[in-house]
């Protein structure tokens, strides 16, 4: 499991942190020339500079810098070569072949090999973070200097995916054995940290490395990066010239406009209730499909959308990225907004007269707080709220029947099973899909098929899903990125900030 | 003097130490598991233990309590549950940001202030002190944060004097490091100035009616000897409330941290609190305690320096 869910909980608190956004100033740094100087205001801080416990969701731009990862994923997110050249499976899909790039080397000169590579993959299967991606990995070995086999205890169709989004990144083995992996990074990417410019916590100045072997994909001479929490004070650098891309909020885009920034966004994770009791063990109205249902037709996603969301998403009733091969935008009118349909499906369940339902609430989930006491209240259901902490949320929402939620999303389909669906996560601890036959057949089939026919069957499982009511999605929400004029970002849903290749002149 | 000092001096100590033994029992009874909320959703029980094990969590609270304070007392606050750097580093590194713009600050609500005060106060119903009056109850209503967006809007976007975010350290650029801590102090003294000001204002009033002065004022004292006099009676109610306001702005300055993103204490107490992280919290407790007594402590001594009856109060 990855841990960028509780990342984009932090992503759904800067929604909020929009209020008071300044305005009128043009940016005189904008020139019709590409700059050559890449300034990033990002969300958050580097977690970690040891890849074992660093976020993939906002740690990209600063992990991306310094390490190349074996496996990236283009525009599509589909894997393509890094320092591996190339790979195959076997025809049991168990074993996992790489072929690794010569004449590699790491700062501190060490030189890139196949046992290399194994030392950082058993580094990052060991960490707490990273350590899921490689969860169906029984060993991993180096055949020669430049070929790497890894041998899995099950087939894992998420694997090239989850190390091409940011678990694959290689790190000197002098620096793997070292105290200081956590502050002081040693890899081989296309920039080096500079410390002495550098200060933790607000700015990181890089420079690049001459002779890097992918230049290309990186054509700015300077990179620096700015972690700033607060959207206000990101849009000011904005404005002022000292940062020329910005994770944006929806409220700055009108200022984006007036600027001529360039603007992209796309969606990166779901609002709604999840349902953690799809059997009715710890509340019987759940357990029955027309109740789960009816709490689908009880949220107007598309209003919740414009007045909190600012109408940065796409209203949908489904997990699977909006515009990404699953996702059927035929299925969003399955549960059109209809308290009448709703309190007849509570009716045709037994619950004529509502149920009361006890609910967590943390201070990042406060802005949609209102609006599910008034549309369940509509409904004749009744909430009562525990206040916690984000941290205490983050550990007892899942003992609740149902909670409100904004999850992370994944662009590969089979990961997005994995990730809502069949494996534990800090949402759904023990997946209740095993009890139903139907969802599980249909996991079953797609865990054997490939190709069109795995996604043909995915589709089939999103039908499914969206029909047994699995969770009440209201939409799907942006992530947005502005950039001045010369500068592009191609957003990737599953990375809340995309890593640098994704950060092109142009 | 020497007595007076000593009596200060303990019981800043005693302070000191209370308000740490608080602070600690009281984390920890916040924090009941803090393994979970370190390691995260993906932790196994094992490696939960581990992790106590590790931070010597599985000892009792009260050997933990005197491991704790028996390092603290050297100045080892411990290493961060949540990144791994030393709390003592990681103090030394961001206090100085937060000291910067809060001392900064502080100087100009005492020169500002004081200035206003007497201008004003030797003056008292002239036009000068209406106007002061009248913008001290327009600054004391402005909000810290509105102040600080005006700031950036007029001297960061469009006149571009200053930065609109981030910190310079001194060490790599002493330039820089005014003007990264130059706005910040501004938005962050506005309140302190008007307290400061209102003080000594109603205090140059009270003494110049007072018979020594009009007594000093027929024996032909310039106007400056004069007003020096007044001033250094006039002073302690306003050294009290500049040294309030001292402790006030360090915590204002979490606010103003944020919106120029200044990588100060105010950042990490926030996720230190959020991410469990004890020894981070203990350690900016603590030191920031000590910053109150110290400042409480060198306020009573320049009182009993100005005003003797104070050592014996």
């Amino acid at each position: 499991m990855k841990k960028f869910p509780i990342v984009a909980m932090l992503a759904a608190a800067a929604i909020v942190l929009t209020a008071c956004s300044s305005g009128g100033a043009t940016d005189s740094s904008s020139t019709s020339s590409a700059p050559t100087d890449l300034k990033i205001g990002n969300f958050l801080d580097v977690t970690s500079w040891d890849p074992a416990n660093a976020d993939i969701g906002f740690d990209g731009p600063y992990l991306s810098a310094v390490y190349d990862p074996l496996i990236a994923l283009d525009t599509d997110s589909q894997p393509i070569p890094a320092l591996a050249t190339d790979w195959s499976y076997s025809a049991d899909f168990l074993t996992l072949t790489m072929h690794l790039r010569t004449g590699v080397t790491f700062s501190d000169g060490t030189a890139f090999d196949a046992s290399v590579a194994v030392a950082n993959l058993e580094h990052l299967k060991a960490g707490t973070l990273s350590g899921p991606t490689y969860a169906n990995v029984a060993s991993f070995q180096a055949t020669d200097p430049t070929t790497l086999t890894i041998t899995l205890t099950q087939r894992d169709d998420t694997l090239l995916y989850l190390m091409g989004l940011g678990r694959s990144y290689m790190v000197s083995p002098k620096a793997l054995t070292s105290s200081t992996l956590a502050t002081t990074p040693v890899g081989s990417g296309p920039y080096v940290l500079d410390a002495s410019t550098s200060t933790a916590g607000s700015d990181y100045h890089f420079t690049k490395v001459d002779g890097y072997w992918d230049a290309s994909t990186y054509p700015f001479a300077n990179l620096e990066i700015m972690p700033i929490t607060d959207a206000t004070a990101r849009n000011n650098a904005m404005l002022s010239g000292q940062i020329n891309v910005n994770y944006a909020a929806a409220t700055d885009l009108p200022q984006a406009q007036q600027n001529s920034w360039n603007v992209s966004q796309k969606v990166a994770g779901w609002v709604g209730l999840q349902f953690i009791d799809h059997t009715g063990s710890m509340l019987a109205p759940l357990g029955n499909e027309k109740v789960r249902q009816a709490l689908n037709y009880a949220f107007d996603g598309a209003s919740i959308l414009q007045s909190i969301g600012s109408g940065a998403g796409v209203a949908t009733n489904q997990v699977f990225p909006d515009g990404g091969a699953i996702n059927d935008s035929s299925l969003n009118s399955t549960y059109a907004y209809n308290v009448a349909t709703a309190k007849q499906l509570l009716s045709d369940a037994g619950y004529a007269s509502g149920f009361s339902v006890t609910m967590p609430m943390s201070p990042v989930f406060q802005q949609w707080q209102a609006v599910t006491q008034q549309s369940l209240a509509d409904i004749g259901v009744t909430v009562t709220w525990d206040d916690m902490s984000q941290a205490d949320y983050q550990t007892k929402a899942a003992t609740y029947p149902m909670f409100v939620s904004y999850l992370a999303m994944d662009s590969n389909p089979n990961a997005t099973v994995a990730q809502m669906l069949t494996t534990p996560q800090w949402f759904d601890p023990t997946p209740e899909y095993t009890q139903f036959p139907e969802l599980v057949s249909l996991v079953d089939q797609i865990n054997q098929a490939t190709g069109d026919a795995q996604t043909a069957l995915i589709k089939q499982l999103n039908t499914q899903l969206t029909q047994m009511a699995w969770w009440s999605v209201w939409y799907q929400a942006n992530n947005i990125y502005v950039s001045s004029p010369g500068i592009t970002v191609t957003p990737i849903t599953g990375m809340m900030f995309p890593t640098l290749r994704y950060i092109q002149q142009g | 003097m020497l007595r007076f000092t000593v009596r200060r001096v303990i019981s800043g100590a005693i302070l000191l130490v209370a308000i740490s033994i608080a602070a600690f029992f009281l984390s920890h009874w916040a924090f009941p598991n803090p393994a979970s909320a370190i390691l995260g959703d993906n932790a196994t029980p094992s490696q939960e233990a581990a992790l106590n094990s590790k931070l010597g969590l599985d000892q009792p609270i009260i050997t933990q309590f005197f491991s704790w304070i028996g390092h603290a007392v050297t100045g080892d606050f411990g290493t961060s549950w949540a990144n791994s750097r030393s709390v003592t580093g990681e103090l030394a590194s961001k206090l100085p940001v937060t000291l910067s713009i809060v001392i900064f600050a502080t100087l100009i609500s005492a020169v500002v202030g004081a200035a206003f005060g007497i201008v004003s106060g030797t003056r008292p119903g002239s036009a000068i002190d209406r106007v002061v009056k009248m913008a001290a109850v327009v600054l004391f209503a402005l909000p810290g944060f509105w102040v600080s967006l005006v700031l950036v809007i007029w001297f960061a976007i469009n006149l571009k004097w200053f930065p609109a975010v981030g910190y310079v350290q001194p060490a790599k650029s002493f330039a820089g490091w005014l003007d990264s801590i130059t706005l910040p102090a501004i938005a962050l003294s506005l309140g302190a100035i008007v307290s400061v000001a209102e003080q000594l204002r109603n205090a140059v009033v009270r003494v110049n009616g007072q018979e020594y002065v009009r007594t000093l004022r027929s024996r032909g004292l310039s106007r400056g000897r004069l007003i020096t006099h007044i001033v250094r009676n006039a002073s302690p109610a306003a050294l009290t409330v500049l040294a309030l306001q001292f402790v006030g702005l360090l915590g204002g300055a979490i606010i103003v941290e944020t919106i120029f993103n200044l990588p100060g204490i105010g950042a990490v107490t926030m996720s230190a609190a959020n991410s469990a992280d004890i020894p981070m919290i203990l350690g900016i407790t603590v030191v920031s305690v000590l910053f109150v007594v110290i400042v409480n402590l060198l306020l009573d001594l320049l009182l009993g320096i100005v005003n003797p009856k104070a050592r014996t109060s």
